[in-house]
């Protein structure tokens, strides 16, 4: 219960920041030549990403947190 | 893009930078002609076409080895929407873990397809295996107007005893003038395991046969998320997701030990596990960009109903050296908890317990994984090139409490070293 009540106090509190955020607001449509390079994205290489986190669920007991696709495995 | 001219440091790594440059034209002198032919792409330049390409060398000290080649190729209609078809195939050979405690002298395991392991005395008993995996993913990407984006997401892959059937969706919506986003995703699978030999009786000696019949098990996810342009410079994300398992979620080749009153073995049992499992997460990440440089972070909560709690840092940093060449180290660090019903085996004579297993990915665990990434371009060959190394080290609860007699002189959880190795290629026309 404490796990889920930090949890949820945490995503309010981002959810809340980040929806009222005045610097973000500053970043105009002409700022953002950083941000639309592909290197600014949170994976920028996916299938790479995507192997890694195939290594990850077949050698431990946890999995998830970016993703809905890709399949099940008879590894784990 | 901005990027700075080369510095010293980067001029030092110029002579490694060629020999890697030599080896990736020898690796990639066999790509298709219409991949060289092509010119460079990235994102930004949207091309009609693009082919990523993935090699996979992994190993694992004295245990498993696999090879896994990926190929996905993706069109971009004229409309906006895009298509794509993902092939991968996985290689597996080696050794796994039985579930079995050290014995005290040489054992002999032979699986239910026939193979013959032997192992030392105070070694984890494994079984040999061989596998090869096959798997193909669809996605189908369609934007409506310039906020909204649906993917539709098919996937199926089929191996020697496993086979694996899913669909899934996500739809991104972009508000407050496209400086946050919103995803909801879900996606379905429906699983099938069929052993060789059939599917066991739990906490059997693996004699008795319960079903030659396929065993089901469906998997349900969702996710919520939501990234945020904080500055030109920072990127930063949260997302929630969780996953419904229910079916046969027992891995059918494990067995636990059962010991007498000075810890030999006297004999095993196959392991049960219970029939639903309901994982959550959350999952934090921030991108952002120096001068030229560029640093991804990540941390994961993760928890589910069978009683595994883990965290999981990652950090990577891109150091450009310029000309689309970069450096990239990685650190992951992961802990876990251990499953409710994970034990080290069972005394002669105690009673029973509803589930148990003694597979070690589900007990007390930790990872380690350091890597490097270089990426570069090639002179005369379109397309981005990648070559990475890893080193994971996997430790956990060598010495566990209620171990009985000599077991607690073993290793019951040996440290586990692998190494991998992974050259990608992408390139759009």
């Amino acid at each position: 219960m404490k796990t889920r009540r930090a949890v949820g106090v945490i995503l309010l509190a981002a959810a809340a920041a980040s929806l009222s955020s005045c610097a973000a607001m500053s970043v105009k449509p002409w700022d953002r030549d950083l941000l639309a390079q592909p290197k600014m994205r949170f994976q920028p290489l996916p299938m790479v990403h995507a192997v890694d986190n195939h290594i990850y669920f077949s050698k431990e007991g946890s999995m998830g947190g970016d993703d809905v696709s890709g399949g099940g495995c008879g590894c784990n | 893009m901005q990027l700075s001219e080369p510095t010293t440091a980067a001029a030092a790594d110029t002579r490694v930078a060629r020999r890697l440059r030599t080896a990736a034209a020898v690796l990639f002198a066999s790509l298709p002609a219409i991949a060289r032919a092509a010119d460079s792409g990235t994102a930004s330049d949207a091309p009609a076409n693009q082919l990523d390409f993935s090699g996979l060398l992994y190993g694992e000290a004295s245990r498993v080895a696999v090879i896994e080649p990926i190929a996905k190729l993706t069109h971009r209609f004229a409309n906006g929407q895009s298509l794509s078809g993902q092939l991968g195939i996985d290689g597996i050979t080696g050794a796994s873990p039985t579930g079995a405690l050290p014995s005290g002298k040489v054992t002999t395991v032979t699986s239910a397809s026939g193979n013959v392991t032997t192992s030392a005395a105070d070694q984890i008993p494994t079984t040999k295996f061989n596998d090869i995996r096959a798997s193909f993913d669809a996605d189908y990407a369609v934007p409506v107007g310039t906020l909204f984006k649906s993917t539709l997401g098919g996937h199926f892959s089929r191996e020697k005893d496993y086979q694996s059937t899913g669909a899934n969706a996500q739809f991104a919506l972009d508000v407050l003038q496209r400086l946050s986003t919103i995803t909801v995703g879900g996606g379905f699978n429906h699983d099938t395991s069929f052993p060789t030999g059939g599917t066991h009786a739990p906490f059997t000696d693996g004699t008795t046969v319960l079903t030659t019949d396929p065993q089901g098990k469906d998997v349900t996810t969702w996710m919520v998320g939501l990234s945020r342009v904080v500055t030109r410079r920072l990127l930063v994300g949260a997302n929630v997701s969780g996953t419904n398992e229910k079916g046969y979620l027992t891995e059918p080749y494990k067995v636990l030990s059962v010991v007498d009153t000075d810890g030999y073995p006297v004999s095993t049992l196959t392991e049960k596990r219970p029939d639903t499992r309901t994982r959550k997460s959350v999952l934090g990440s921030a991108v952002y960009h120096l001068a030229d440089d560029v640093l991804y972070l990540s941390y994961r909560r993760y928890w589910d109903d069978w009683d595994i709690r883990s965290h999981t840092i990652d950090v990577r940093y891109r150091h450009e050296l310029g000309a689309d060449t970069w450096w990239e180290p990685h650190v992951r660090y992961y802990a876990q908890s251990e499953a409710r019903f994970h034990t080290w085996g069972f005394a002669q004579g105690a009673a029973l317990p509803q589930y148990a297993t003694s597979d070690y990915r589900l007990g007390k665990l930790n990872t380690l994984t350091l890597g490097l990434m270089y990426g570069f371009h090639l002179l005369d060959y379109p397309g981005t090139f990648t070559i990475r190394g890893e080193y994971m080290s996997q430790f956990g609860e060598t010495h566990p409490e209620g171990a009985v007699g000599v077991q607690k002189s073993y290793s019951l959880m040996p440290g586990l070293s692998i190494g991998s190795l992974t050259a990608g290629y992408s390139i759009g026309w």
